[in-house]
């Protein structure tokens, strides 16, 4: 243990140096700026810094990369609190329970929280990184396809507390989401489903573009078409974010919760923040004594949606340093760059090379405290554009919608498909159908897809390989609680003499 | 007349019931395992079963005399004109250069949303136009479409005004 304090303190030494420090502060920009741009994924922005770092020393390029990483899982959160187009998907939840926060009037108090519990979720994680990684890497290998594929099905069961009002509107909802994940060429066998010989469905429906039309133009059309007095867009406090620390203490639990889901979840190789994002906030309104709030503006489905992502990055990290295996895309390609610069990733690393693996450990956690700075000032900036009147501030909604998604493939056929997705969103919400559990089907439902056939394959077809093995036995064990627990407990409140 | 709760799942139904057959010769190649088709298989069932539950559920809300909860009102000419602005818009890129038709757009789709100032027009597509055409030419690179014959011509001699080339 004091080898690991020793080592950590050598650490921040070195990250704190000038160059050092001014990748990290430079990453977190770019990571918090490319991660609120729709269409534009924190993904991208890794990519895109890779090159920049092949005159580097491995240190700087790393720590670049991982303020873009730790920026970037953040930064999708403020366009959704404040537009309600979520830059990744990973910030869906966030989005759902901020954007209503916002319309409440409280946008101050929904950014203040996204960026603490942000940068709570990936303290934790960076620390729980620094201490735990060998241990945690050994347990996680023993996963395989069929641990990933009921962590999806547990994420996809929270479609359960999702559909509070109608779960059959939820489920068309899900359902519908995760045919739309079917379209284009299967990945195992490279059989082409439903793309009715168009070129562009070949490569599927990118669910960015279903997100923002879903989201940002369905909005803008609800708001354009309003009957009456406009639906207040209620701003009566100033949309600067502000510190909540106190407002934080009693949301302390699901800040908790969300960041062990985050680590959990990010720590499985290839499950990652989208899938620990849906989780945390699902198990949180199946723990919540107030469900039903959830969806309107609830802080603690926010927070633990929000910790959870950002839980998620010490957890991708571990794969990555201990064992020389991505966890996830934005770690693979991290893994390019210590590849790039001579160096194998793995447990020889720790040993060998401890004072950069440590001077690793300390930009994360550097990064995530500089992170409730820089998101401020990011906040603050997107958030003066709160002010700007409806009718401009909805053209332009719908002109970057439209970059967003042309810049996926530089195609057209992109815009074409989230404007229908805009129409269809706006006339889900008219019609009372859940939007969430179709945003879950079209992310988790190619994920769930492919661990499943991919365990059929490795086992002969063998269902019951699902329930033999103790880790996917239990976690299918929870999904079923989640979905059996929400009817049990409305049969028990209809039975009350208060729920008669 | 049909019941509007009722279209969604009636449509849902019938749209699982015309992509099932889609799904027939997908597992030709899975020989003896579970193939491609299964999981769209395991969708469109599921999407038959949820609208059937939903009809049930609506077919039972009507029963409980709860039908009663209209469905929100909205204004069906500014939702066509909105789609209609938003189509436009796409369909006339490709003609006229993203430039020429972010101009346009900006200024109907405000026009649409209330903005009557001539001012306020003017400024929002001069100022947006310039400053869109900026980032995601100069900075991101992002190859916008450019329009065909004289409107590529007037969107070159525009960027060139503006010193993106």
């Amino acid at each position: 243990m004091f080898e690991i304090f020793a080592n950590l303190g050598a650490g921040f030494v070195n990250a704190l140096a000038p160059l050092n420090f001014a990748m990290i502060l430079l990453g977190l920009t770019i990571g918090i700026v490319a991660g609120a741009l729709p269409g534009i994924t924190m993904l991208n922005a890794i990519v895109l810094v890779l090159p920049f770092t092949y005159l580097m020393g491995i240190v700087p390029a790393l720590l670049l990369m991982i303020g873009v990483y730790c920026g970037g899982v953040f930064g999708g959160s403020i366009t959704g609190i404040l537009f309600n187009i979520p830059g990744d998907p990973m910030n869906v939840p966030t989005t759902w329970e901020g954007y209503r926060l916002s319309r409440q009037g409280k946008t101050q108090y929904a950014l203040g929280l996204a960026i603490m519990s942000s940068a709570f979720g990936g303290l934790v994680s960076a620390l729980f990184l620094a201490f735990f990684a060998p241990p945690f890497a050994a347990f996680a290998l023993g996963f395989s396809t069929v641990e990933f594929f009921a962590v999806v099905i547990f994420g996809l069961a929270s479609v359960s507390v999702l559909g509070q009002s109608s779960m059959p509107a939820a489920l068309i909802s899900l359902f519908t989401g995760i045919f739309l994940g079917t379209i284009g060429t299967e990945a195992q066998y490279g059989v082409e489903r439903f793309t009715f010989g168009v070129p562009f469905l070949k490569t599927g429906v990118d669910f960015v573009t279903v997100l923002i039309g879903l989201f940002a133009i369905g909005e803008v059309l609800e708001q354009l078409v309003a009957v009456g007095p406009a639906a207040p867009a209620a701003t009566p406090e100033r949309a600067v974010p502000r510190l909540p620390l106190l407002d934080l203490w009693p949301l302390r639990w699901p800040l908790l919760r969300g960041t062990a889901v985050g680590i959990a979840i990010g720590g499985l190789a290839g499950a990652g923040a989208t899938v620990s994002s849906f989780v945390a906030y699902g198990l949180e309104k199946q723990i919540s004594k107030r469900p039903e709030l959830f969806g309107t503006g609830h802080a603690g489905g926010l927070v633990a949606a929000e910790s959870s992502v950002n839980g998620s990055t010490g957890g991708a990290m571990i794969h990555l340093l201990t064992l020389g295996i991505p966890g996830s895309a934005a770690t693979a390609v991290m893994m390019g760059a210590f590849l790039i610069h001579g160096i194998q990733p793995g447990p020889l690393l720790f040993t060998k090379q401890p004072e950069q693996i440590y001077t690793i450990f300390a930009g994360m956690i550097l990064a995530n405290v500089v992170m409730i700075a820089l998101g401020f000032a990011a906040a603050l900036s997107f958030a003066l554009l709160m002010r700007v009147p409806a009718p401009i501030l909805n053209t332009f909604i719908v002109v970057f919608c439209f970059l967003g998604a042309y810049a996926l493939r530089n195609d057209l056929a992109d815009v074409w498909l989230t404007m229908l997705f805009g129409v269809i969103g706006f006339f889900m919400r008219r019609y009372d159908l859940p939007i969430p559990p179709l945003v879950m089907g079209i992310i988790l439902g190619p994920m769930a897809e492919q661990y499943f056939l991919t365990s059929m394959v490795s086992h002969a077809n063998d269902l019951t390989v699902f329930v033999t093995r103790p880790v996917s036995a239990v976690v299918l064990a929870c999904a079923l609680f989640m979905v059996v627990w929400p009817a049990v407990r409305t049969r028990q409140r209809r039975a009350s003499p208060q729920g008669q | 007349m049909l019941a509007p709760r009722l279209i969604a799942p009636l449509l849902g139904v019938a749209l699982a019931i015309a992509l099932y057959p889609g799904t027939w010769g997908l597992d030709a190649v899975a020989r003896g395992t579970l193939g491609p088709g299964f999981w769209p298989r395991l969708a469109l069932i599921g999407l038959a079963l949820a609208c059937l539950a939903k009809l049930v559920e609506e077919w039972r809300r009507e029963k409980a005399a709860d039908a009663s909860i209209p469905l929100p009102t909205f204004s069906p000419v500014k939702l066509v004109a909105g789609i209609g602005a938003v189509v436009a818009y796409v369909l006339l890129t490709p003609l006229l250069g993203f430039a020429l038709a972010t101009a346009l757009f900006i200024a109907g789709f405000m026009v649409l949303c209330g903005t009557r100032s001539i001012a306020a027009l003017a400024a929002n597509v001069a100022i947006g136009t310039t400053a869109l055409l900026y980032v995601f030419i100069k900075l991101v690179y992002l190859p916008l479409p450019k329009g065909d014959g004289p409107f590529e011509t007037l969107t070159l001699a525009l960027y060139r005004a503006l010193r993106l080339f």
